[in-house]
């Protein structure tokens, strides 16, 4: 007797069919020796906005009683295996749920897995993980986060290297033959069964003891309780606006208190303000309000609310002015331009190390419907780091 | 009766911006702040905050069902700053005018203190172009309330996941309208020319303008004109939309000019019966620079991508008549015919 329940965090529209087709595949992989399984996704994701985390949810039990009681509760309070497909969600996930900041391990069962996609190493996405008071254990399927569009699936394979990891994380939940046949029936052919075989036999996992990990506190708020809500429910609208900082002058808008957005960028701006003009284009273009005016007229995108599109490198008329760059590499969310204006010289050098470390080149393709009528794959990626393990490399 | 004898509060002049860069000076206060649930590059979350900014603290935003709806308000978080309200899909017109009208008699019977105060009612484009187009026609009648109307079009139904609406582009990809094997175009209507619609059907209506987000201060002026202008003002607003679209969120900004410098999307206004073209679309008009090919345009987005040569030639071709066939280019689709009284002889 015993059920097991896992979840997939993934990020809005660009991964929507990735994580559908893992959860599929793993409970219809269960579902061929005998067991029952129910794969869904959370109501309050819907409808997904392109990189907004969200989140799916699959329970495997043994028989259709265990099923019902489980799957009663709608959404798992503990799951036995967490798989993130993007690892830059290892910061935190702030969903359209109502939750706040929720640690990439909030719901991981003491002793649980998680499973990352990554070109990072443990070291490097432990430090970005909050801490906890349990243990947990680590495991990464090495590439990019694999992204694509509303209608195009990007068929790289990570769904068949994710679903080797997950069972490897919980060998219960079925046979080898059983997920083969049904990544066979659901997903594709030789090569993904081979990539997930391969995943299954080199996915090492590292335990990450209580207490490791971040020490950042993640956001909350107080939830309203219904009889605390006003009538024709009417809340608030944001107030006021500041100076910059505790600066004399600038302009700092208010901001939404319980929505902070950030949590939905994989790479933030970084300015180099020696080269910037102050022709107010990365301002006025930007659809989040990021940018704080500084009292002398710079403009410093403001960390706590940037989602990253990318809008602002796009429209930068200087040259290497603004610069996107991958989100994993940084571990702050503090002011740039304060930073420059303490030691200019320092903060050029973190520029430029931030800048080699991770500056995005690639785009995320259009994916459209051209690939699916001419059988071409759809190449690059959303992240700099596009190298791919070594058992996708024959993937079309 | 005339609009002259009935009880009037004025509307607010608010100073126009006439470049980019003065834009900070003059209007730096955010109404629309961050913190709202919309995609990564979303440009009607840019026209949003741009309106807001351009309309002021004294101000009330009314707004229909869609993504500016719902990505702004869910959970009992907002990001504005500003009142607002929201109305139901249909309603933006009836919605605006009975602000506008509450606002008056309030006023008129002391029971507030008199000032104009700005009334906006936006709507996407399903509000605007396909439901409410009656409660619109309807409000831009009155020309006894002062109000505004903005349609933030991004070409479909995008909140619940891009289904085909009335401003959809020929032969775009839709969870409607997915290209198939046998037949690749399957959404084979033309995008409704609404704007001009209002313009030409609503003859007391004193202010219509097209608008896009990728030319600020042109659109912040172009909300403030139709605030100013007494009586029921309309803009409509062209967003590219990276969910439905299908383009990389870095792109918003450039999709926004690719769609004026090609000429699909001219920009203009009418004011008190006269109509002017704006920015590079009034140049394309004169003469002054040549449109770039509409290719440009569809090749960045994913929802083309199925398109053959044959459909892109139909595409330019269609774009082409409308500069060179229309009496007035985007605005007026025909032309005056010859006097039949010569065509007898």
């Amino acid at each position: 007797m015993s059920v097991i329940s896992f979840e997939i965090v993934y990020r809005g529209i660009y991964q929507k069919t990735l994580a559908n087709k893992i959860s599929r595949t793993l409970v219809l992989a269960a579902v061929k020796e005998g067991k029952q399984g129910i794969s869904f996704g959370r109501y309050s994701d819907s409808p997904e906005r392109n990189g907004i985390p969200a989140k799916l949810f699959g329970y495997i039990a043994d028989n259709s009683e265990e099923l019902q009681a489980v799957a009663a509760k709608y959404e798992p309070k503990q799951v036995d295996v967490s798989i993130c497909v993007d690892d830059t969600m290892c910061k935190g996930v702030e969903s359209w749920a109502w939750y706040g900041l929720q640690p990439i391990t909030a719901v991981t069962k003491p002793g649980g897995t998680l499973i990352v996609t990554s070109n990072y190493k443990t070291d490097d996405l432990v430090k970005h993980i909050h801490r906890r008071g349990t243990p947990y254990k680590l495991a990464i399927v090495p590439g990019g986060a694999s992204m694509a569009g509303l209608w195009v699936y990007k068929n790289d394979g990570t769904d068949a290297r994710v679903l080797g990891a997950a069972l490897k994380a919980e060998p219960s939940i079925c046979s080898m033959a059983s997920l083969e046949q049904a990544i066979r029936e659901n997903i594709g052919g030789d090569a993904h069964i081979e990539a997930a075989r391969a995943s299954f036999e080199d996915t090492r996992s590292d335990e990450v003891k209580p207490g490791q990990g971040n020490t950042e506190v993640p956001f909350t708020f107080q939830l309203l309780k219904w009889t605390e809500m006003r009538e024709g429910v009417v809340i608030d609208g944001v107030g006021g606006h500041n100076n910059y900082r505790d600066l004399e002058g600038g302009y700092e808008p208010g901001r939404n208190e319980v929505f902070k957005k950030w949590s939905t960028r994989t790479m933030r701006p970084v300015v180099a303000f020696d080269k910037c003009t102050k022709c107010t284009l990365c301002w006025i273009a930007c659809p989040d309000t990021v940018f704080d005016v500084t009292p002398d007229g710079y403009f410093d995108a403001n960390m706590e609310a940037c989602c990253g599109c990318g809008v602002c490198e796009a429209i930068c008329p200087v040259s290497d002015c603004i610069t996107m760059v991958n989100e994993v590499v940084f571990e702050d969310r503090g002011s740039q331009y304060l930073m420059w204006k303490k030691d200019a010289q320092a903060y050029q050098g973190y520029l430029t190390d931030k800048r080699k470390k991770g500056k995005v080149e690639k785009r995320f393709p259009i994916t459209g419907l051209a690939a699916a009528f001419s059988g071409a794959g759809l190449d690059g990626g959303h992240n700099l780091n596009s190298a791919k393990a070594k058992s996708v490399k024959d993937f079309k | 009766m005339s609009g002259e004898t009935l009880y009037q509060i004025g509307t607010q002049q608010l100073p126009l911006m006439g470049k980019v860069n003065a834009i900070p000076q003059k209007a730096v206060e955010e109404y629309y702040t961050s913190g709202h649930r919309t995609c990564q590059g979303c440009e009607s979350a840019l026209i949003m905050r741009l309106m807001a900014k351009a309309a002021g603290p004294r101000t009330i935003i009314l707004g229909s069902t869609g993504c500016m709806y719902v990505a702004n308000t869910t959970y009992y978080s907002t990001p504005w700053v500003v009142p607002w309200m929201h109305t139901q899909l249909g309603s933006c017109g009836s919605a605006a005018t009975g602000t506008a009208a509450a606002l008056r008699a309030l006023m008129r019977k002391g029971k507030m203190k008199q000032e104009p105060i700005n009334v906006i009612s936006f709507c996407g484009d399903g509000g605007g172009v396909d439901m409410g187009v009656a409660g619109i026609s309807a409000a831009l009648m009155h020309a006894e309330y002062n109000h505004l109307i903005i349609c933030y079009d991004n070409e479909s139904y995008a909140n619940t996941d891009i289904q085909i609406s009335g401003a959809s582009p020929w032969g775009a990809n839709t969870t409607f309208t997915p290209p198939g094997k046998k037949f690749r175009i399957m959404h084979t209507r033309w995008k409704k020319n609404i704007a001009a619609l209002y313009a030409v059907g609503h003859t007391r209506c004193n202010y219509v303008a097209t608008g896009d987000a990728s030319f600020p201060a042109d659109l912040i002026d172009k909300v403030r004109k139709g605030l100013a202008t007494p009586g029921p003002a309309f803009i409509h607003t062209l967003d590219p939309c990276p969910k439905g679209w299908d383009y990389d969120p870095f792109y918003s900004h450039k999709l926004g000019e690719l769609a004026v410098e090609t000429g699909l999307f001219p920009l203009w206004e009418m004011t008190n019966g006269e109509l002017t073209y704006t920015g590079i679309s009034a140049r394309l008009v004169y003469g002054n620079r040549k449109r770039r090919p509409v290719r440009e345009y569809l090749e960045a987005q994913g929802r083309f991508h199925h398109f053959t040569e044959e459909d892109y030639a139909y595409f330019q071709g269609e774009v082409d008549k409308m500069w060179d066939n229309w009496s007035m280019p985007g605005v007026i689709p025909f032309k005056l015919g010859e006097d039949p009284a010569k065509k007898k002889k």
